[in-house]
């Protein structure tokens, strides 16, 4: 065999290998016998299950209409799924998280208009604010979680503990739990916790909703006082011993644990861990509560929602009106209770039937006094990263002003 | 003595699938380095060298991510060279113990990365980890660390967790290489009464050193590129003290969708690795002869 | 007392290998909260279940084969494409291989979250997007700089005089490169070989990108969606990393004789 015998082969196997790939592609949404499918993506792998019988059930309803469900880990889902969902390859129906994505989204021009649909009659009109920008309804939440702190009510009953009203009650409540032995707080701190216990813990000292909008104006700086007594605060959780030992390399699964084996009494973390929790110690009695962070008279919110899941329809998509339906399906109360009661999440649709004892123990949270994640109005990601390496910084034992000062200058890089 | 014309069509069929598949896009990439694309929408401007401009006056967290970067690759080069070529020395010859600890050693090399952040993930957790519970257990306590929260070590322990993926798969290539070099002068160096460092430095070490400057070279690179394991074991933190170049560019274009500016930290990042690639080639090459 | 101080260097690393896999292959067999308050300790007993939940609730069989159908393309290809241009650079005149050597390392260092869009959009309008020749060209591609630079570097070391005694001898390139040059780099491609075998495996990244068809999800990519499932359930996690992983220690195993005789018939000749 000679060099051009050689080059020949290598030509006839690439052009079998590509060849075999066109006749391999068929990305058509319509099949030979006139059904459609839909492509539905999403980032709730722990969901697959209850969407995988909540399609079946679509499908036999909507005769014609085929579901294809891509699940991403949010990770990825971040990264690659908005490149597919921009060529209208995948994600007829996909999902945004609020914020920044949203934003980023919309920017883009990826979702339809879904204001006019009957469907978002059936949401509760006050949770739909997530996503909606410029009067138009892009998208709609579907779920409703509450990012605070979860505790063990059987420990908190033994020790006689009330939930706590001002700084001072928080501080006396975590101090009884660890005199008693118990880590009062188990804190993910290497990655969720930050972000979410940040939350609750500035909800008061900054009350004003669109503090994260002023910062990145610059007509706020972290090194004022709002936010330097957060980091204060969050010091002196830390100093006091009140999260576990090495909070800042405990991973969300670690702190779960700790909770699970009743070495903690309150999880950092949010209503979502409920499930998992229960999961590995069934009989555990759970309630919600957040730090309040100033004397009792002078707090303003109870605790902190977030609206999140928000589904929308591809403006690229083929399949418009079948992927309207769908979401129309989802938002049908028998459907949302099935699915809120088998993956314990609370909903921002109307009248679901909670059947599960964590989602009944926890609704009373609807109707509290709860804002919006504050966190998830800021909307450049090199901020948010810097407001919470900020308070790492401080659990790891920097002072709160210069750990402040530290994360102003990254935001100084981003305000005009 | 020349290779005949005919050596150019050898070249063909690689370098086609190269030039499309892998300059094409990079070079549209470093095209992106003068906008200010976001990575999705179909309109953008050019800003000239500003995003250039910006990482080297404004940028503090790249410097940071730069400084770390440094940090994670000399440990991991060092540790990860030596380890590999000591125990290649030891299990040059192909008996069976050898061959079983060369699979053995070589076996982190076949998890992916994500399967290894997971692993190591667990074996570091503070209270409820291997380590930590083991430390414990025997009274070491004051060596049950807080691997990776701790700012100052946690980039060191991720430098360990690389070292342990990747030694078997370094040892490899140094073994191909010893077993390169003919017994035969192993042979005359012991008749001429050699011992065994002067064995190493005469016989060894000038034929060992091409596969030396390939481990150097590979692992300096790979250690930049250690994306998967920081970013699923620590995602930077805690207070950016294991960010890396390579996890900042990352989320300056899937976080903060900056794509242009992405693109201009990609560049940098591409000479800054050129650069330390080339010396350390430069240096082993003339160590060997 | 120097064999001894090797033989306990050889052990304890050994042993930080092992300990953890252990660690791995027990959680396998234990509840969530059994491995947190028991990590060292076998299990209870040896129960498959989580094993098999997993082959009953995946498409393993698919998976497996598309994963082993792309690994092995992918890296006689690499290799082949790989070692003709490496055998080339030997053989050009310094300039154009010093040329074409630096076009090949270059691309070494280019990381790659940032080609990835370019090259997604690329893929897409080629129409390659969910077939497994699309992952397989990327994936030569992509990993040719890495063979190229280290088979070069390995076939630098042949004694020039062996090509061109050769050549003399009325022998053409492709002769020369099927009698001299590859016999004589079988160590350095039965490692090349390895390390290309385990990149492709484990490839992540391009077939999230490519792959949104379950008739086309490779290993890694099924194995990412079930942790998305099992957040935070270690031991279904571990399961699944060892379902994943089983194939490449079996073909190890098996293939570490074939590289074996590769790297002596090498060795002989040197």
């Amino acid at each position: 065999m000679n060099v051009k015998h050689m080059m020949l082969a290598v030509f006839i196997l690439m052009t079998v290998v590509l060849g075999a790939c066109s006749s391999e592609s068929s990305g058509e949404s319509d099949s030979a016998d006139g059904s459609k499918t839909i492509s539905f993506i999403h980032w709730r792998g722990e969901d697959k299950e209850v969407f995988d019988k909540l399609i079946e059930k679509f499908e036999k309803e909507n005769e014609g209409i085929k579901v294809d469900m891509t699940i991403y880990p949010s990770e990825q889902y971040q990264s690659t799924a908005q490149t597919l969902i921009r060529d209208g390859e995948v994600g007829d129906v996909f999902t945004s998280f609020p914020g920044s994505q949203f934003e980023i989204m919309d920017k883009a021009g990826l979702m339809t208009d879904l204001s006019g649909e009957e469907f978002v009659s059936n949401f509760n009109e006050s949770l739909l604010e997530a996503g909606q920008k410029d009067g138009k309804q892009w998208a709609v939440p579907y779920q409703l979680v509450f990012n605070q702190p979860v505790y063990n009510k059987g420990i908190f009953e033994e020790l006689g503990i009330e939930i706590p009203e001002s700084w001072e009650e928080f501080l006396a409540m975590n101090e009884t739990l660890k005199e008693n032995g118990y880590s009062p707080m188990a804190f993910p701190g290497a990655d969720i916790g930050p972000g979410q216990l940040m939350n609750s813990m500035m909800m008061n000292n900054a009350t004003d909703e669109d503090i994260f909008t002023q910062l990145e104006n610059g007509e706020t700086k972290l090194t004022d006082e709002w936010w330097v007594k957060t980091l204060s605060q969050f010091k002196e959780l830390a100093d006091k011993g009140y999260f576990q030992d090495d909070s800042l390399g405990t991973k969300h699964d670690g702190a779960i644990a700790l909770m699970a084996q009743e070495k903690a009494a309150m999880l950092g973390s949010g209503s979502y861990a409920m499930a998992s929790i229960k999961e590995q110690n069934p009989d555990m009695e759970l309630g919600l509560l957040a730090p309040i962070t100033v004397p009792a008279d002078e707090a303003v919110y109870e605790g902190i929602h977030t609206t999140t899941f928000m589904l929308a329809v591809n403006k690229n998509s083929d399949t418009k009106d079948e992927a309207k339906k769908f979401i129309e399906f989802l938002s049908q109360p028998e459907n949302a209770s099935t699915y809120a009661n088998e993956t314990g999440q609370h909903l921002t649709v109307n009248d679901v039937n909670y059947e599960s004892e964590v989602l009944k123990n926890t609704a009373d949270w609807m109707d509290k006094d709860t804002r919006f994640q504050p966190r998830y109005l800021i909307n450049s990601a090199d901020i948010e990263k810097a407001v919470i390496a900020s308070i790492q910084s401080v659990i790891g034992g920097t002072s709160p002003e210069d750990a402040a000062a530290e994360a102003q200058k990254v935001v100084d890089q981003f305000v005009e | 003595m020349k290779a005949g014309k005919s050596i150019y069509l050898f070249v063909v069929p690689g370098l086609i699938l190269y030039l499309i598949f892998f300059i094409y896009p990079t070079i549209s990439a470093l095209f992106y380095s003068f906008t200010n694309w976001d990575g999705l929408s179909t309109e953008y401007d050019f800003v000239g060298v500003s995003n250039y401009v910006e990482i080297f006056t404004a940028d503090a967290i790249f410097r940071k991510s730069l400084v770390n970067n440094i940090e994670f690759m000399l440990f991991v080069v060092i540790f990860q060279t030596l380890f590999s070529l000591v125990f290649a020395l030891f299990l040059t010859k192909n008996s069976k113990r050898s061959v079983f600890l060369r699979a053995l050693y070589f076996f982190p090399t076949i998890l992916s990365s994500v399967s290894v952040a997971f692993i190591w993930s667990y074996m570091y957790d503070p209270n409820l980890g291997l380590i930590n519970t083991v430390m414990q257990a025997i009274n070491l306590d004051s060596l049950a660390l807080n691997w990776i929260g701790n700012e100052d070590i946690a980039i060191y322990s991720i430098s360990a967790v690389q070292v342990w993926f990747h030694t078997g798969q370094m040892l490899i290539i140094f073994v191909a290489g010893l077993q390169g070099i003919p017994k035969d002068l192993y042979e005359v160096a012991k008749m001429e009464g050699a011992n065994k460092w002067q064995t190493f430095k005469k016989v060894t070490w000038p034929l060992v050193a091409p596969a030396a400057t390939i481990v150097v070279a590979y692992t300096t690179i790979q250690s930049f590129k250690a994306f998967d394991l920081i970013f699923a074991m620590t995602r930077g933190g805690p207070n950016y003290s294991t960010e890396i170049l390579a996890t900042l560019i990352y989320n300056t274009a899937f976080r903060s969708y900056r794509f242009g500016y992405a693109s201009a930290e990609s560049v940098i990042f591409m000479i800054v690795i050129a650069i330390i690639t080339i010396v350390q080639m430069r240096v082993l090459r003339s160590k060997a002869t | 007392m120097d064999r001894l101080g090797k033989r306990v260097l050889l052990i304890i690393y050994a042993a930080i290998i092992i300990i953890p896999m252990l660690t791995v292959f027990f959680s396998t067999f234990k509840t969530t909260s059994q491995m947190y308050e028991n990590p060292i300790g076998l299990p209870e007993s040896f129960n498959f279940s989580n094993y098999v939940q997993i082959f009953n609730e995946t498409a393993m069989a698919t998976y497996f084969k598309n994963s082993v159908i792309v690994t092995l393309v992918s890296v006689t290809f690499t290799l082949f494409f790989a070692s003709l241009i490496a055998y080339a650079i030997t053989r050009m005149n310094k300039w154009m291989g010093g040329l074409l050597f630096g076009l090949f390392t270059l691309g070494m260092m280019v990381p790659a979250q940032v080609n990835m869009i370019p090259l997604y959009s690329l893929i897409y309008r080629l129409d390659l997007t969910n077939t497994l020749s699309g992952l397989m060209i990327v994936n030569i591609s992509v990993t040719l700089p890495v063979a190229v630079f280290i088979l070069t570097g390995f076939m630098k070391t042949i004694p020039k005089e062996l090509f061109e005694a050769c050549t003399i001898d009325g022998a053409n390139n492709w002769q020369v490169y099927r009698r001299i040059a590859l016999p004589l780099s079988l160590p350095s491609l039965s490692a090349t070989a390895i390390f290309l075998f385990v990149m492709h495996w484990n490839d992540l990244l391009y077939p999230l990108l490519f792959i949104t068809k379950d008739e086309y999800k490779t290993l890694p990519l099924a194995l990412l969606e079930f942790q998305g499932q099992y957040m935070t359930n270690f031991p279904m996690l571990f399961t699944g990393v060892m379902i994943a992983s089983a194939p490449m220690i079996i073909a190890y195993v098996f293939l570490q004789r074939y590289f074996i005789a590769g790297m002596t018939a090498g060795s002989v000749k040197g």
